[in-house]
């Protein structure tokens, strides 16, 4: 008894499977960036001397580290956006979610970045007189995110897995795709190992661009 | 002329430096000398604004200095022990970034700075490479280059030989005589007796926070017994080499 592959059906479903993929990317692109940009603005916050200011992020961090995924996409589609009186989508409640999720990770790991980052070159900074926004951006950042490239790629990775929840609040992701050609041909098998071939080729694709980065900012370091 | 007054700073319990002053005069150069932990870096941090001096002032041609602020008026400048320069800007950036965010210097103009200083210090072959390809002489030149872009009247090296092959320390000991007939201000902690042996310069022993004897280079050899202090110092140094 072996599982002999069905081009019929491939040809049948995977455009629907394809549709929900290119969702399930802009979830990823759209949360990876507010993640990102985010996570940075937070992380450099994090390495402030500002007490306030420290108990506040590493509250936002502790709570969305400690908390599933799947809740907050739920709080924020049924519970903030409706108090907020914003009319939003699944698809933009998700990105929001996600992208806010994304944030507390990432602040951490462009914090570990930063903090890795020799003292010594701040000190250079500060006596050729750059202020502290100029050393940040030219001189500790670039170095920060070289060092936290490998990070940030997992980061990435598991963002990109995790857009799959947003299937629970009805976006026609990658995953909802697949369970409604599940739901209409019973062949779960298939499908699931379509899916999970989908995904794979587009986390792998993320694995090698995060290579490629890692391999051109070490060159010149 | 640089005057350092009453300059005291205290870490916890203990005194690292205690009241110290010192006096040097344009194109001149004073050499720190005393064991570990006696205070030399911290005086040159103090003066670079990397730390905050509990005491003390600072004078330069009469005037006083708001060493706060110093760094932003490129009054003082330093080359570090382990040079720091940046690990992520290839030799003309590490010039060139100063000029350019501190002084508003166009890029073409702060490029130009830079290729001249490269060219006096013999990295315009290196103009390109990254801080990793560079040896420890080039680093300590570049680092140099990169603190004068800037015009300081006071540039201070921190153990300026010790990150460096012995053999260098001749480069090294012409390279601050050339800064000094420039004109600049020269301070200089070391430990390094070879360096001190071919500097035209008035060495000051530290202890404890102080200086305790002030000496002229040329007096290191006489028989002179008024020095005693200092040229135990350095007899001792030269035994522990050996």
């Amino acid at each position: 008894m072996g599982y002999k592959v069905n081009i019929e059906f491939l040809q049948a479903h995977l455009p629907a499977l394809l549709r929900g993929a290119l969702v399930s990317i802009q979830i990823g692109f759209f949360g990876s960036l507010i993640g990102i940009l985010g996570g940075t603005f937070v992380g450099i916050l994090q390495t402030t001397k500002s007490k306030i200011i420290k108990f506040f992020i590493v509250a936002y961090v502790n709570i969305v580290r400690g908390t599933p995924m799947l809740i907050q996409i739920g709080l924020v589609h049924y519970v903030f956006f409706p108090l907020l009186e914003i009319n939003s989508s699944a698809f933009v409640s998700a990105v929001t979610a996600i992208g806010l999720n994304s944030i507390a990770y990432i602040s951490e790991v462009i914090r570990s970045g930063i903090q890795s980052v020799d003292k010594g070159q701040i000190e250079a900074a500060q006596t050729l007189g750059l202020s502290r926004i100029q050393t940040n951006l030219h001189i500790v950042l670039p170095q920060a995110i070289r060092n936290v490239i490998p990070a940030l790629g997992n980061e990435l990775i598991t963002l990109i897995k995790d857009s799959s929840l947003a299937s629970t609040i009805g976006v026609y992701e990658l995953l909802k795709e697949g369970s409604i050609v599940i739901s209409r041909t019973y062949d779960a098998l298939s499908v699931y190992l379509m899916v999970g071939i989908i995904y794979l080729i587009i986390t792998s694709s993320l694995s090698l661009v995060m290579t490629i980065l890692e391999r051109k900012t070490k060159l010149k370091c | 002329m640089l005057k350092i007054e009453n300059i005291s700073k205290t870490y916890g319990e203990k005194k690292v430096l205690n009241k110290l002053s010192l006096d040097l005069k344009r194109g001149e150069v004073a050499v720190l000398m005393g064991a570990s932990g006696t205070g030399k870096t911290t005086l040159l941090r103090i003066l670079n604004s990397l730390e905050k001096a509990d005491c003390g002032s600072v004078f330069l041609d009469n005037k006083k200095l708001d060493l706060e602020k110093i760094n932003r008026t490129h009054t003082i400048g330093i080359v570090f022990q382990s040079f720091n320069l940046f690990k992520n800007m290839n030799v003309t950036k590490n010039i060139t970034i100063s000029l350019e965010k501190t002084l508003n210097y166009t890029q073409q103009k702060a490029t130009e700075i830079a290729q001249t200083l490269l060219k006096k210090y013999g990295l315009e072959n290196h103009k390109d490479h990254f801080i990793s390809e560079l040896s420890g002489g080039q680093k300590q030149r570049l680092a140099i280059a990169r603190t004068i872009a800037l015009k300081p009247k006071v540039v201070c090296l921190d153990e300026p030989t010790s990150a460096l092959d012995p053999m260098l320390t001749t480069h090294v000991a012409k390279t601050i005589e050339g800064l000094a007939k420039e004109g600049y201000h020269i301070i200089v902690s070391t430990h390094d007796t070879h360096l001190i042996e071919q500097l035209d310069c008035t060495i000051y022993l530290m202890e404890n926070g102080k200086i305790i004897e002030a000496i002229p280079s040329q007096e290191i050899s006489t028989n002179n017994t008024k020095y005693s202090k200092i040229k135990r110092f350095i007899a001792g140094s030269l035994e522990e080499k050996v």
